[in-house]
């Protein structure tokens, strides 16, 4: 019996797509069967930095109206093949087609074919949110070092409460370490306080996801990237592994010396 | 006596603020005030309402609110809600873009970052207490105020908010 895992925000462009792909795909990598599910109907965009828009013949919705087989609709990953696959959601229709009984009744089904089912959520908490959270076993939330986004991964932990989600992980983006020593940005302990919820990984700002992402190639397989390296300590933690979170110090002989000059480096 | 003379023949009403007066009582004040050639006027007074629109009076009012407390074991989030009809106890944070808004007083066992509103039906004596008491917005009673828009400090330890004069004053907690 496998896991479904919604992942979720609440504010939009916090990275919900970039770290289904990236976990999905670091998940497969270590070995598990993994599915992801594009639950933004309308606007769905997991498939492209997955990179296998092209290869896209069904849908989410043809799915639960009966119009094709599971099987028929699962695009299988360029790297991964049958161990990684996508359930792309519809692009064209309302976003209303799908009712949180039918995603139950789908996640079912993927549950006894695979390890993990990661479901990625529209932002918001409307109609989209219910589908995703209806069929989920756990949720990870998603937030950025920033007030609206800790705000509005609050919100969506006391609606995921309501849901019967309890405990979710938090996965923080895009931090900068550099503007977080010079008080510009929150800090972990900052986001930790408010949420207080397990932080399941924190993964730096990095240019590399900016590249990958529009390569289609999730970084988390690339061993040279710092981002990528965060994502893989999330799958470890997410297989049950304990792994530090990672220092965040940023390398190159600047910010040594940088770091030398303001007494921080011991 | 000057003052004497300008008194004289003025009539007088009392107004009792507190308790009651035995009718041998107000006969007393009335000789008193006759001494100093003054009448006392034994209508009762107009304050602009009657009787029936002042409601029951203090000793029936039922003791309701410091009877009924609800406890909340766990945090409260951005965009809930809670509305209470006595005192509220929350054993966790109340977080930013939370409300918690009730007749009597409210206790926040954690740090409240959310908007609080005490006494919401006119209780100005009630009290919001918290361990961190860093809200977005307070209110007592009718009274609100909100937090200066510059940082401030954090609080070093528990701080109750109560109705001084006709404002809301802050204090470090102490028994």
């Amino acid at each position: 019996m496998g896991k479904v895992i919604v992942i979720t925000s609440g504010k939009g462009g916090v990275g919900k797509t970039t770290t289904t792909a990236n976990l999905g795909t670091g998940l497969a990598a270590a070995g598990q069967k993994v599915c992801l599910v594009d639950t933004d109907i309308g606007l769905r965009n997991l498939d492209v930095v997955m990179g296998l828009e092209n290869r896209i013949v069904y849908d989410l919705l043809h799915v639960v109206e009966g119009q094709c087989r599971l099987r028929q609709a699962l695009i299988k990953d360029k790297q991964f093949g049958d161990r990684l696959v996508l359930l792309p959601a519809p692009q064209t229709r309302e976003k209303d087609a799908v009712t949180p009984e039918q995603m139950k009744e789908l996640m079912k089904e993927l549950r006894e074919e695979y390890d993990f089912v990661l479901l990625d959520s529209p932002a918001g908490i409307e109609h989209g949110f219910k589908n995703a959270v209806a069929g989920a076993d756990a949720a990870i939330v998603v937030t950025t070092p920033e007030i609206a986004a800790v705000r509005d991964a609050d919100r969506i932990i006391g609606l995921l409460e309501a849901a019967e989600l309890y405990d979710p992980g938090l996965v923080i983006n895009r931090v900068r370490p550099g503007m977080v020593r010079r008080g510009d940005m929150m800090s972990i302990s900052d986001i930790d306080d408010i949420l207080a919820i397990d932080i399941l990984g924190v993964v730096p700002d990095d240019q590399d996801i900016i590249v990958s992402t529009n390569r289609g190639e999730p970084v988390v397989t690339d061993s040279k990237s710092r981002a990528g390296q965060a994502y893989r300590n999330i799958v470890r933690r997410i297989l049950g592994e304990e792994v530090p979170l990672m220092n965040l110090q940023e390398r190159g002989v600047m910010n040594w010396f940088k770091r030398i000059l303001s007494g921080e480096a011991q | 006596m000057p003052q004497r003379a300008f008194f004289q023949g003025s009539s007088a009403k009392l107004l009792v603020k507190q308790g009651t007066l035995t009718s041998s009582q107000i006969d007393e004040i009335e000789g008193l005030l006759a001494q100093h050639g003054m009448r006392l006027d034994r209508r009762p007074p107009n304050l602009g309402i009657s009787p029936r629109e002042r409601g029951p009076v203090p000793e029936s009012e039922p003791e309701r609110l410091e009877d009924s407390t609800l406890l909340v074991r766990r945090t409260i989030r951005s965009g809930q809600r809670l509305h209470y009809d006595g005192n509220v106890v929350v054993m966790g944070d109340v977080n930013p873009g939370a409300e918690i808004v009730c007749s009597g007083d409210i206790l926040v066992l954690g740090a409240l970052r959310g908007v609080a509103h005490a006494g919401a039906e006119g209780k100005t004596d009630a009290i919001v207490f918290a361990f961190r008491l860093e809200p977005t917005q307070l209110r007592i009673a009718h009274l609100i105020s909100r937090a200066p828009d510059e940082k401030l400090p954090q609080p070093q330890g528990p701080e109750v908010a109560r109705v001084v004069g006709d404002r809301i004053q802050l204090s470090v907690y102490s028994h």
